[in-house]
């Protein structure tokens, strides 16, 4: 016993041999009863209101495929609780109402962009199967009491409230565990709670859905040290035709939207790439091509190309063309060695010819993590920057140019 | 009586013969005076004769003929040192007349700070001194100064053969190497010249490459709808786009 207290190195193997799988049993042990740990962020979730779901439900499997480091995972494990059920109805609930609901409501927006905080408020006019209106002004905007107004057509799948739509409902169910929390309150109303995990058990997300008509009242996205990203609620909301009528009816007509869906974005990328386009068929972070469209311009042809993991959209927009060698309102900066200009919550470079533009809510590190991924132009080699400066100093000196 | 006059010299020169000779000769036995002058000739000869001799020993220049008199030319030679001689510096004049009679080549001689070979390899070694003659040195005209720190050493190579020497060294397939002063001045303007031109094209050369296609800014505002629509969210206005103009649907 003496020989081993005077060998500190032999006594730390013993203790590590110990320790480590007593730590891997009693997970194993906890993870049969619960697949992912609840967060500390979870502490002030209520644990009432229980909705009528089927338990045992299969959804969600592929966000544990996608983990199979998780230990003790089992075909048991698969199958997910109660209350991850009861979130996943919720979500797709949710989903469908932001469509078929008549509403009218102030927003305030809250996000930590690229370039800072961006606090917004919106209100905003939905009619149950028709045009959605938004009037938008930012602080500075409020100032001079000149909104930004922008409207979707009801045709424009998808459409949504707090990026709750039906098509990144199901990226979220693959990517995330989805569990209902139980009850709360926002604008005023009683709402449900839906929670948003990452695998490690982090909370990617809350959703507080209104207890009536499933709309979300309140968003808050957080990253993954639980540094609160975004929130987004309703600081008031009326529901009923009436009440969305009323903005409709006073905005203006306007001419359909010149972006035209692509219904398969992946058989897009495809053929532009080999036209000579250089677009990604997915980005890092799990981010799914989902969605597609494109627009003529004066300045050409524009492709916009919607990534997300359900729970953040990065949209990369691309045309042919150069930027201009100075941008009003765009700082240039440099991300990962290359030459960027970054506006509020957008970022623009060009490359090759094309002329790439990313708008995202994602965080920091996930936005520098896609952006080193997309085409950039790399530093000439010796020989190639001696040749392009001799045929510059070349067409300079040319006489009859 | 009449004396021999012109033909005394004549016959000590031995250019008399036949009638001429015996007639001269009888008249000599008859008549003192002109046995006197013909001694006083062929003493004077013999006197000259002997200066000659004296002149190519001393020197080792004199050749003698087949008939054992010294050529005309080494007379000639050792006439004209002595002459030299007696003037102001001769020594040295005569030593270094002396020094390059022996040298077929020495009109050839020049002087320079570099010595080559004919292939055009330098010179190894400390440079032979002055009047120093290898053998076989004459083939090439090997660069002498003079003495050291003389002001032909600023002198720029220069490389003179003669032409037999010359043509002998083309046909062994070498080749003079002639570098004027001038070279070094082109030499120095074409590098000036190749160091500009590459500094410009390298600076010129940075940046992006020149892309056809249009200048964009990109139409933030259109793509804010866009994005908005597509993740079910509110657009955001962005301070760098300008304020549209309401519009809406019916």
């Amino acid at each position: 016993m003496m020989s081993v207290l005077r060998r500190p190195g032999l006594l730390l193997s013993v203790a590590v041999t110990i320790t480590v799988p007593s730590l891997f049993a009693a997970l194993a042990v906890l993870g049969h009863e619960r697949p992912i740990a609840p967060s500390a962020a979870q502490a002030y979730a209520s644990s009432s209101g229980a909705m009528a779901v089927a338990p045992g439900s299969p959804v969600g499997v592929n966000a544990f495929l996608a983990r199979p480091e998780e230990p003790a995972m089992s075909l048991g494990d698969l199958r997910m609780s109660e209350q991850q059920a009861q979130g996943m109805q919720l979500l797709d609930r949710a989903a469908m109402s932001g469509l078929t609901s008549s509403y009218q409501g102030v927003e305030m927006i809250s996000q930590w962009t690229v370039d800072g905080a961006i606090t917004v408020v919106s209100t905003v006019w939905h009619r149950s199967g028709g045009r959605t209106v938004t009037q938008t002004a930012n602080a500075a905007a409020l100032a001079d009491s000149q909104p930004y107004v922008s409207y979707d057509g009801d045709d424009h799948d998808p459409e949504g409230v707090f990026g709750v739509t039906t098509t990144l409902v199901g990226l979220l169910r693959t990517n995330y565990l989805i569990e209902y929390q139980g009850m709360g309150s926002a604008a005023g109303r009683p709402a449900l709670l839906v929670d948003v995990q990452r695998a490690d058990g982090s909370l990617a997300a809350r959703f507080w859905l209104d207890k009536q008509t499933m709309l979300p009242l309140r968003r808050e996205v957080f990253d993954d040290d639980s540094h609160l990203l975004s929130e987004d609620a309703f600081l008031q909301v009326q529901f009923g035709q009436k009440a969305a009528q009323a903005g409709i009816a006073q905005a203006v007509p306007a001419s359909q939207s010149t972006w035209t869906e692509v219904p398969d974005p992946a058989q897009l990328v495809k053929v532009l790439n080999a036209k000579g386009w250089h677009l990604p068929a997915a980005l890092p972070a799990s981010l799914s091509l989902y969605a597609a469209a494109q627009c003529g311009t004066a300045t050409g042809q524009v492709f916009h190309l919607g990534y997300s993991d359900g729970l953040f959209v990065v949209s990369l927009f691309v045309q042919r063309g150069v930027l201009p060698a100075k941008m009003a309102g765009w700082q240039p900066t440099s991300m990962g060695g290359h030459l960027v200009y970054v506006g509020q919550h957008s970022i623009a470079w060009a490359s090759r010819g094309f002329v790439y533009t990313v708008l995202t809510d994602a965080p920091p590190q996930t936005v520098n993590t896609v952006v080193k991924t997309l085409p950039k132009d790399t530093a000439p080699g010796f020989l190639t920057r001696m040749g392009r400066g001799l045929a510059r100093l070349a067409a300079l000196a040319d006489p009859f140019k | 009586m009449s004396h021999l006059g012109e033909e005394l010299s004549a016959l000590v020169d031995g250019e008399l013969t036949g009638t001429e000779l015996d007639r001269a000769n009888a008249h000599l036995a008859a008549c003192e005076r002109c046995r006197a002058e013909a001694a006083a000739l062929r003493d004077l000869k013999r006197q000259l004769r002997g200066l000659a001799a004296a002149a190519g020993a001393g020197l080792g220049l004199g050749t003698r003929t087949g008939n054992g008199e010294t050529s005309a030319r080494s007379l000639d030679e050792a006439l004209t040192e002595r002459l030299m001689a007696m003037g102001p510096g001769g020594r040295q004049a005569s030593r270094r007349l002396r020094r390059d009679a022996g040298r077929p080549h020495a009109v050839c001689r020049v002087y320079s700070t570099r010595s080559r070979r004919p292939d055009g390899t330098r010179r190894a070694g400390p440079r032979p001194g002055p009047g120093g003659s290898r053998p076989g040195g004459a083939r090439f005209s090997r660069p002498q100064p003079p003495r050291p720190g003389h002001t032909q050493r600023l002198l720029r190579p220069r490389l003179v053969l003669p032409a037999e020497k010359e043509q002998r060294f083309r046909a062994r397939g070498g080749r003079l190497r002639l570098r004027p002063r001038g070279w070094h001045l082109i030499w120095s303007a074409v590098s000036l010249v190749v160091v500009g031109i590459g500094a410009a094209a390298f600076s010129m050369g940075g940046g992006t490459a020149a892309a056809p296609g249009p200048k964009i800014t990109p139409p933030i505002e259109m793509f804010s709808v866009e994005h908005a629509i597509t993740s079910g969210d509110v657009p955001i206005p962005d301070p760098t786009a300008q304020v549209p103009t309401p519009e809406s649907t019916p």
